[in-house]
């Protein structure tokens, strides 16, 4: 039993001791004035240069650093000694190279790749940063079988990761006659361990073009090879401790060990895991260091593009019809831990669609299961609704509804074209995994088509929705930690700013404070941004200092301040596409709402468009205030001048549409029943005189209350 | 009593960009007064104007060009006689040809143009692209490698492609960028946001927001200019303080009013003028909104425009 | 500042009489607030209200109109220094000056600029005419000018030449340009006696700030100031800090419109001027005279003029119709989109460049850009369909396919449906993507 400390000692040591001696040969044979010119490079010996700041440009040079690496290699049983000593191997490693460059400019011809050239530094570090090449692996090897090398290689090369190998699995890889090279993003760096060199002089490199990271800075290269490069190690047993200690040098950069060798093994979590099954490497390995393949196409037989996105299946046209008007057909994404995902995995329970006759109905449901580490069940509402949208994209698929009610239609020419039930999930997967990436790490689908399990399921997700449901009316503008903005109006307002809170959705009634935040979550940069309610004012008339700033900077400006609360003082503008539009109406101390529907005139004497001419473009006009329908029934709908129970009139069609909700708010908060029905309407009033005749014959609480102004 | 000016004169100013290398280096912006209001406070690097032509030749149907060019006929002739358009402080290579819709040269091929106008230029060198976003992000990356020490600037980036072509240009290769967005405030912001988060800072970046010939919906750019620069000037708003450069000429030479042939509308008189007239009201326009260099094609709207911004200072 | 529409509110006799015309004080008073009523309007306002208001509703740039009749021009009244946050209201006017020695030509090349874009008519508002010391010779000018039936600058600071063409021009209410430092007195008495408004200048700012509160010190708020002509550096100093002061700064003296003069400030070069007037354009000049207009000059300057003024808040708009572009025929290709004025350019200009006829109809979606018509429900298969009817687009064309904006492919189905005759063909997202799309179904 060896600790793993001592592991990387002995194997620094090992190390060491095979630089001490190939430097001294070779200064033995070259002179101390033999320059070292490593090929293409403007970086000196990278590592050193990184690590010491020193410049080596000859043996000399080189034997005078050589104690100060040993310095690097101090042996108490502490972590921070066992990273260190891990870099001291780095550069005893390219003590060792180093000499071989001395003596030839190509010591390893064409058998080997060796140094990298400052130009393959740039060109394999521009996709590096950008993500376009995921990360990058060093494989060391040799793999149980020749087979297994290949595949796990070409594993990674179909995921766009960079594959470096060194040692015995590069002659597997000649045996498997595999295409290696730059170009196919397969390089063999060397045989021996201390060519792993290269791979950190690359790495340091990248973090001086890309990072601006300065020479003898050794913290800095720590936390950007940590936040910016996404590189792993793959080891395969047996892993000497000579190995080990370049791979604590590894752990401490922030790369991650996957490795089947048990023996004296000691798992460090997220740094040092073993994976006994080498077939899991790779998914063990991308899990380890967060890395997220991107899905670029969709595999379906059929096109995919917002063109098809209106077309209709007709009856006569129409495969099969998914019907959850009449069976019990249901979608639903659920959140689960990531060791219960597989990702990619689409399973179909139950027949086929090629099980029926043509022109039939079937009852057919989907279940999307995620899991992420930045991926929050009040997200799951949110990717569902996209499901219509996606679906709907594809060419001869047409979908209607959500939840357990929708309806779907795949035509003749799709079936015909092979579209399937797993096709469904083919879709849903690429665009889920593309679309919602930020929150999205892994995703699988199930696809239920055996009629008795769906009962069961529909009546799971059933509890799923009303959870949510029950979690939207419990979210209060109290209850969360943030606001949010929203901008996405400035286009053609450009001094328009909504905040939108639990209780508050945006005026275009579009956006609720849960889109605002998975909009946010999804598009960090994008047009919602996270707004703070630390610095309360005044919370009776929801004044906050940081609200003010934010809407101060979102409007470039524009606007100084807002309350939450209220009409009367600084409310909050509107960009113009609000749904309704409420104005004070001071004869009976109230409220008049009017949604955009309405056409006709109004107890105050103007039209919604009239009302509409004032109060968008982003200004203030106290008294005046656009919002959404959802809004009235909400307990913080003008909460500083007393609440909706100031509303004295509205539009018919609206108090039929937000009746149920107003009337309920109405009883908790004032304890009046059937409050809508003491709201007059235009067909009782649509002047002031009819308005407080109404009013005073139904008792309208506002007749109790205090004078608007 | 006398008049009392009340000079706005703003704490923060406009990033400073370098472009070209040697005495022949132009910096755009340093100001920290509304654009051309010199009369504030000085201006330290005056706005300036570019001159363009695409990777095909100049336009040689335009008679005044063609006369301008006359005898320049490889790229780098024409490059080198751009040069010396009196008022030109930079030149502007479009590689048109790289469309994938259109010619889709190779890669190769428009590096090698770029290079052979490179060398053949005494001003600096700023490269427009194919305007497509996949084309642009592989064609910038190989044209920044190939032009290694030349500073130049190379437009466009956009949200779409701006990664590649951020970190390759800047990055990798030591050039600056133009970080393109349609004609709207929060959408440059967030590119530019984009491209901070990638480590790049401002003196890298000058803004392209979007361009429009005068009559053609140019109230979007000139307000989306006024806006930029209020947010970047009065807001201190350090994600909006970069300079900007509008290439004026595209859309100034392809409207109706510029290309209509006269036999078409007789009472419109030459098309030549009437194209070099869009062409500097466009150009004023833009420098009235805040441009910090403008891209022109026409010798008379170069002079015209060049004289305009002197006279101004 | 503004006041709000609820503190006017507050001092209206908040009876609800009507007898201004509107249903409630309530609206009214927000019409007050927006300036679409002026508060006189109300006859029951107090003396005290009506004060208070006078001072907190006067407007910081003054408005003034020139010409008379159907050629009668307001200027200044604006309340924003950039358009965005608000609006620019009174578009600047373009003159052009002529002389005894050019007038005879020049008067029929001006004419000639007379077109209509996007519902506008595009014309040389103003003749500017200025005396060189020759009366016998100005009065002749004046003469064919008022011919030409256009409105007047009279650049004139001899008051008895001055007086003379006044009398001539009176009953078209031409501008008196001519007032300045040492003869302001005579000046002032002419423009009163023949109400005219009358143009200030004097040799730098600070002259210029003193003359006109001289003017309003007698009595004389019907002033446009002139920004000189020394240097084209000078002069735009002047318009913008003019205008500042004005807007920003609250200083009521320079709340005029202003002159600049492009001819003065750059003689015989017509590229500069035409430089100089789209930057005055944009930066605060409200007349702005030139040497010459020809269409080379009118088609970039009235398009630009157009854009500017136009209010952030109502988009331009196209008048609803069949377009038929690239010499479309009944058998041409038929596409659609919204009356917005810049989709309607891009696309039609996208279109052009292809070469492929095509009739583009034009359907009344509020004058929206695609995508925000359809979320409006302005733009959907009902208002299309609607379209076609009205306009009896079956009839009229042959052809029975037609391509609907990228943006709302939704629609496609519902468009089916109600067009059951038509194929209906998605077009790219993107206008960019519009030839490559019409030329690849062409071939």
């Amino acid at each position: 039993m060896k600790l793993l400390f001592n592991r990387v000692f002995d194997g620094a040591d090992e190390m060491y001791a095979i630089a001490e001696k190939t430097l001294n040969e070779t200064v033995a044979e070259l002179g101390e004035s033999a320059p070292i010119n490593m090929p293409n490079t403007g970086y000196f010996l990278a590592n050193h240069y990184s690590y010491l700041g020193k410049r080596v440009t000859t043996m000399g040079e080189l034997k005078a650093c050589f104690p100060e690496v040993k310095s690097w290699m101090r042996h108490e049983q502490r972590l921070g000694d066992a990273f260190k000593s891990g870099f001291g191997t780095v550069m005893a490693a390219e003590v060792i190279e180093a000499c071989k460059y001395a003596k030839s400019s190509e010591p390893y011809g064409d058998e080997y790749h060796g140094h990298l050239s400052d130009a393959e530094v740039r060109e394999l570090g521009v996709p590096l940063v950008t993500g376009d090449i995921p990360g990058f692996v060093v494989i060391i090897g040799p793999a149980p079988s020749d087979e297994e090398a290949v595949e796990l290689i070409k594993g990674y090369q179909s995921r766009a990761i960079f594959v470096f190998l060194i040692g015995g699995i590069i002659d597997q890889a000649k045996r498997m006659n595999l295409s290696m090279g730059f170009p196919v993003r397969v390089v063999a760096v060397g045989p021996e361990i201390w060519c792993a060199a290269h791979i950190i002089s690359f790495v340091n490199r990248a973090a001086m073009i890309f990072g601006a990271v300065q020479p003898g800075d050794h913290e800095a290269y720590d936390h950007y090879t940590f936040h910016r490069i996404r590189a792993f190690v793959n080891a395969f047993d047996p892993v000497a401790d000579i190995v080990v200690a370049c791979g604590g040098g590894a752990i401490a950069m922030g790369f991650p060990v996957i490795t089947n060798d048990t023996k004296d093994m000691w798992p460090v979590p997220k740094s040092l895991i073993i994976q006994e099954d080498t077939k899991n490497f790779i998914e063990t390995s991308l899990e380890a260091r967060d890395i997220k393949i991107k899905v670029t196409k969709i595999d379906i037989p059929l096109a995919f593009s917002a063109a098809f996105e209106g077309e209709i299946v007709r009856r006569n046209d129409t495969w099969v019809d998914i019907d959850g008007s009449r069976m019990d057909c249901f979608e639903w994404v659920r959140t689960l831990e990531a060791h219960e995902v597989e990702d990619h995995s689409i399973e179909l329970i139950g027949p086929d669609i090629d099980s029926v006759e043509p022109g039939s109905r079937m009852a057919l449901s989907y279940v999307l299961e995620v899991a992420g580490k930045n991926m929050q069940s009040d997200f799951e509402p949110v990717i569902e609704r996209k499901f219509h949208n996606f679906l709907n994209c594809v060419e001869g698929v047409m979908h209607t509804g959500q939840r357990d009610i929708i309806r779907m239609r795949v035509s003749k020419t799709a079936y015909e074209a092979g579209f399937r039930a797993r096709h469904i999930g083919e879709v849903l997967y690429a665009k889920v995994k593309s679309d919602f990436e930020s929150v999205v790490d892994k995703c699988q689908v199930k696809i239920y088509t055996v009629p008795e399990q769906l009962k069961a399921l529909r009546a799971e997700a059933t509890k799923a929705y009303d959870a949510r449901d029950a979690r939207l009316l419990s979210l209060t503008d109290e209850s969360v930690g943030v606001f949010y903005n929203c901008i996405l109006c400035q286009s053609f307002s450009p001094a328009h700013v909504c905040v939108v809170t639990p209780e508050r959705l945006g005026l275009c009634g579009a956006v609720s404070w849960l889109d605002a935040k998975a909009t946010n979550e999804l598009d960090p940069n994008g047009p919602c941004q996270v707004v703070t309610k630390e610095r309360v004012v005044d919370e009776n008339i929801g004044i906050w200092e940081d609200v003010n700033e934010a809407v101060n900077q979102a409007s470039h400006g524009s606007l100084q301040q807002v309350t939450l609360y209220s009409i009367m003082v600084d409310p909050m503008t509107s960009c113009g596409c609000f749904e309704c539009i409420c104005g004070i109406e001071p004869m009976t101390n109230g409220v008049v709402i009017v949604n955009r529907e309405h056409a006709g005139m109004t107890p105050l004497g103007m039209t919604f468009s009239e009302m509409a001419s004032m109060t968008g473009g982003g200004v203030q006009t106290p008294g005046f205030m656009g919002h959404g329908k959802q809004f009235i029934s909400s307990k913080k709908f003008m909460k500083a001048e007393g609440g909706s129970a100031r509303i004295v009139w509205m539009p018919a069609a609206l108090k039929e549409l937000v009746g149920a909700k107003l009337n309920k708010t109405a009883s908790e908060l004032y304890g009046v029943e059937d409050f809508v029905s003491k709201i007059a309407d235009e067909t009782v009033a649509e002047d002031v005189d009819g308005l407080a005749a109404f009013l005073s014959e139904h008792e309208h609480p506002v007749l109790n209350m205090e004078p608007l102004m | 009593m006398p008049f009392k000016r009340t000079p706005q004169q703003f704490a923060a100013s406009i990033k400073e960009v370098t472009i070209g290398t040697g005495d022949k280096a132009v910096t755009l912006g340093g100001e920290n007064v509304f654009p051309l209001y010199s009369f504030d406070a000085p201006i330290s690097n005056p706005p300036k104007v570019g001159v363009e032509f695409s990777d095909t030749g100049p336009d040689r149907s335009v008679p005044g060009i063609a006369a301008f060019y006359a005898g320049a006929d490889s790229l780098g002739d024409v490059a080198k006689r751009a040069c010396d358009m009196p008022g030109a402080d930079f030149v502007s290579l479009v590689l048109e040809s790289a469309d994938p819709n259109g010619d889709d040269m190779p890669i190769e091929e428009c590096v090698a143009l770029c290079r052979e106008v490179a060398e053949a230029v005494s001003l600096p060198l700023v490269i427009q692209g194919s305007k497509n976003v996949e084309k642009d992000a592989k064609l910038f990356e190989k044209v920044a490698e190939a032009l290694q020490g030349k500073n130049v600037l190379l437009m466009s980036a956009r949200e779409d492609n701006h990664k590649a072509i951020a970190v390759a240009a800047v990055m990798a290769y030591g050039q600056k960028i133009g970080a393109e967005s349609s004609v709207d405030i929060n959408l440059a912001k967030q590119l530019n946001v984009l491209v901070s988060q990638l480590g790049i800072g401002g003196e890298n970046v000058v803004m392209n927001l979007g361009t429009a010939a005068a009559g053609y919906g140019f109230e979007y750019v000139a307000s989306t200019m006024d806006r930029v620069r209020g947010a970047a000037l009065a807001q201190n708003d350090n994600m909006l303080q970069m300079p900007a450069i509008t290439p004026v000429a595209g859309d100034a030479w392809s409207v109706k009013e510029s290309v209509a042939p006269e036999e078409d509308f007789p009472e419109w008189g030459p098309a030549e003028q009437r194209g070099v007239s869009m062409e500097i009201s466009t150009a004023a326009s833009v420098l009235a909104a805040g441009a910090n260099a403008v891209i022109l094609r026409h010798p008379d709207s170069v002079a015209a425009v060049s004289k305009l911004v002197s006279e101004l200072m | 500042m503004a006041l709000k529409g609820l503190d006017i509110f507050k001092l209206t006799p908040k009876t609800n009489c009507k007898e201004c015309g509107i249903p409630t004080c309530m609206a009214f008073a927000m019409k007050v607030a927006q300036g679409a009523l002026p508060i006189e309007k109300c006859p029951h306002m107090s003396a005290d209200a009506l004060a208070t208001l006078g001072e907190a509703t006067a407007p910081p740039m003054k408005s003034v109109t020139i010409g008379a009749g159907d050629a009668a021009y307001k200027l200044g009244g604006e309340t924003v220094l950039f358009r965005h946050d608000k609006a620019f209201i009174s578009q600047n006017l373009y003159a052009v000056n002529i002389t005894p020695q050019n007038a005879d030509e020049a008067i029929p090349e001006l004419l000639k600029i007379d077109y209509e874009r996007i519902s506008e008519r595009m014309y040389v508002e103003l003749i500017n005419v200025a005396y060189g010391g020759d009366k016998a010779a100005f009065l002749e000018t004046v003469k064919k000018a008022l011919a030409a039936g256009r409105t007047l600058i009279l650049e004139v600071g001899d008051p008895a030449a001055a007086r003379e063409a006044l009398e001539l021009a009176k009953d078209q209410k031409p501008l008196l340009n001519g007032a300045n430092p040492s003869n302001y007195a005579e000046m002032n008495a002419l423009a009163t006696e023949f109400g005219v408004v009358l143009g200030l200048s004097a040799p730098d700012l600070d002259g210029l700030y003193d003359l006109t509160a001289e003017l309003e010190k007698l009595g004389n708020k019907n002033l446009v100031l002139d920004v000189g002509a020394s240097s084209i550096k000078d002069a735009f100093a002047n318009a913008v800090q003019i205008r500042r002061a004005a807007l920003k700064d609250s200083d009521r003296t320079f709340g005029y419109p202003s002159l600049v003069n492009a001819a003065k400030l750059a003689p015989g070069d017509l590229n500069m001027q035409t430089a100089l007037a789209s930057l005055f354009t944009l930066k605060y000049g409200s007349i702005i005279v030139m040497e010459k207009m020809g269409y080379a000059q009118a088609l970039p300057l009235y398009g630009l003029r157009q854009n500017i003024y136009t209010d952030p808040q109502k988009p331009m708009r196209v008048e609803p119709g069949i377009y038929p572009l690239n010499g479309a025929d009944e058998n041409a290709l038929c596409a659609t989109t919204v009356d917005f004025a810049l989709t309607y350019f891009i696309v039609s200009g996208e279109i052009e460049r292809s070469g492929i006829p095509v009739n583009l109809l034009i359907s009344d979606a509020g004058g929206y850009s695609v995508l925000t018509a359809w979320a409006a429900g302005k733009l959907s298969a009902s208002s299309i369909s609607r379209f076609f009817k009205e306009t009896a687009v079956d009839d009229k064309i042959k052809n029975r396919v037609l391509i609907i904006p990228g943006k709302v492919a939704v629609l496609k189905g519902e468009i089916e449906e109600s067009l059951p005759d038509w194929k209906i063909v998605v077009a790219p997202n993107e206008a960019m993507g519009i030839v490559k799309f019409l030329k690849d179904m062409a071939s």
